[in-house]
């Protein structure tokens, strides 16, 4: 095996080049280490990509929020104008296995990853990100739903591009975002469930909401029945009821020995979308908590 | 194919030649002979192999050998000064938060690195921050305060 640390995201290219697709992109490493251990993934070639300056940076550029690729999770949760604007993404960083974990892992990785239950790129989805990626052959963005292939695969091949930086648009004033983890411990334990959430609120209705719900199918899969639905509908208990059933239209959960049965994940389900709607009505103040 | 690596171990500038593929745990251990560092799991899961790199901690059982290079490392071995123990083990050893000690290295270089980080720390946030360590022994409680009692006598140190 060879070990590459890149300088510069020419640098990668030029390296992947080089490779032929023999070669992966690492980041923190707390995946692709253990994945290369097992066998399930290969790399002749590791290209390091943490101490290229560009892909660190946490700024706010137009309107949006842009997150470095290279950037840990522990300097995202920490980070001042992450906690001012996305505090759910701030809770879902500080739940991936432990602070060490989080010193090292990347926000990229944890959606490259495509793990179903990853819970960054979980809270990261109802945000409405882009993702810059960078190849042979130029620069292009992609959304989420463009992201994750199935379970634990990604549509990004780490032997030929690279993803340089996470960007999300900056939530308006009647817009907030909610993370709710179902969890057998607060640390080292994956999810049993995870529920995001983002919605606008005017006039004491939902104008859009954005659910988004794993393990229960390939990525954060889109709770659409109860989306679609919950547009001009009252903020209410009752609402929020109503989508939690909804939900389950659109949900396929399996059992995990470890982690709960089909049945128990089905039945917290809608306790969980009812959670993230209280929250965001909370933080909108149209509610109390 | 053996790579060039040039690092800081505790304050000591190192130049070897390592094979890539090997784990920054093991090179620490089998290479320099810092047995110190332990491994419990391999996996990431047990923080018995806690460094502290540029900083912060990391695990070392999880992390490739050449992520080392250009850095300062520090391990255990370390943390005494002129043979006299840093204030964390100090405690550790006063406030019996030791028993078979297997967790102890790690447990003390997280503690290190979150007092160096945050002197002030509440018991909650000492408790989440060490979260990614386990000890099968003494029950935590103990971990706990020694962490608090040392996180004290470094602030009394500062002030006088
Ligand atoms: C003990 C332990 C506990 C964990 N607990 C949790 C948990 O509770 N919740 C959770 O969500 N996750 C958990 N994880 C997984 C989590 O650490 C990872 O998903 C992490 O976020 C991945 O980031 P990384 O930087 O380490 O990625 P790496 O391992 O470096 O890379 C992961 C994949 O992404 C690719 N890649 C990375 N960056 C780029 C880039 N810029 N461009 C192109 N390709 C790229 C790599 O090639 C690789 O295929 C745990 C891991 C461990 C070891
Ligand atoms: S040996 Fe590194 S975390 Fe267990
Ligand atoms: S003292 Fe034995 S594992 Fe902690």
């Amino acid at each position: 095996m060879k070990y590459l640390i890149a300088n510069s995201t020419t640098e990668v290219l030029e390296f992947l080049k080089e490779a032929g697709g023999t070669a992966s992109i690492l980041a923190g490493g707390t995946d692709l280490v253990l994945d290369i251990e097992s066998g399930k993934k290969k790399a002749d070639v590791l290209i390091d990509v943490t101490r290229i300056p560009e892909l660190k940076k946490i700024e706010e550029v137009d309107g949006f929020l842009e997150i470095g690729a290279a950037a840990t999770l522990t300097e995202i949760h920490s980070h001042p104008l992450v906690r001012k604007y996305f505090p759910s993404l701030v809770k879902a960083c500080k739940k991936v296995g432990s602070r060490l974990i989080q010193n090292v892992a990347t926000l990229a990785g944890n959606v490259i990853t495509a793990q179903p239950a990853a819970d960054a790129g979980m809270a990261l989805s109802v945000l409405d990100p882009r993702f810059v990626l960078v190849d042979e052959e130029g620069t292009r963005e992609c959304y989420v739903d463009d992201m994750y292939a199935g379970f634990g695969v990604s549509t990004l091949d780490s032997g030929r591009t690279l993803m340089t930086k996470i960007r999300i648009p900056l939530p308006k004033e009647n817009e907030a975002a909610s993370f709710q983890r179902l969890e057998l411990r607060k640390s080292l334990s994956l999810p049993m469930l995870n529920v995001a959430a983002m919605a606008a609120i005017k006039e004491g209705k939902f104008e859009w909401v954005r659910l988004r719900m794993a393990p229960v199918g390939k990525g954060p899969v889109r709770a659409v029945e109860a989306e679609e639905w919950l547009v001009g509908k009252e903020v209410s208990e009752e609402t929020f009821e109503r989508a939690g059933e909804l939900a389950l239209e659109n949900a396929n959960p399996r059992s995990n020995p470890l982690r709960g049965s089909k049945e128990y994940r089905e039945a917290t389900l809608p306790v969980m979308v009812k959670r993230a709607l209280l929250e965001i009505a909370t933080q909108l103040n149209v509610m109390e908590g | 194919m053996k790579e060039r690596l040039v690092t800081t171990v505790n304050g000591r500038r190192i130049e070897r030649y390592v094979d890539p593929s090997m784990r920054l745990v093991d090179f620490l251990r089998d290479e320099l002979l810092l047995t110190g560092t332990k491994i419990g799991c391999k996996q990431g899961e047990c923080g018995a192999c806690t460094i502290i790199m540029n900083g912060t901690a990391v695990l070392s059982c999880i992390m490739p050998v050449m992520k080392a290079m250009d850095a300062e490392i520090l391990t255990i071995e370390g943390l005494e000064k002129d043979g006299k123990l840093h204030p964390i083990q100090d405690e550790f050893i006063k406030g019996g938060a030791i028993q078979c000690g297997f967790c102890t290295p790690g447990f003390i270089m997280g503690a290190k690195a979150l007092l160096d980080e945050n002197p002030s720390p509440t018991s909650e946030e000492v408790r989440e921050e060490l979260s990614g360590h386990i000890c099968r022994c003494t029950g935590y409680k103990k971990i706990e305060d020694a962490v608090l009692k040392a996180a004290e006598r470094l602030r009394e140190e500062k002030d006088d």
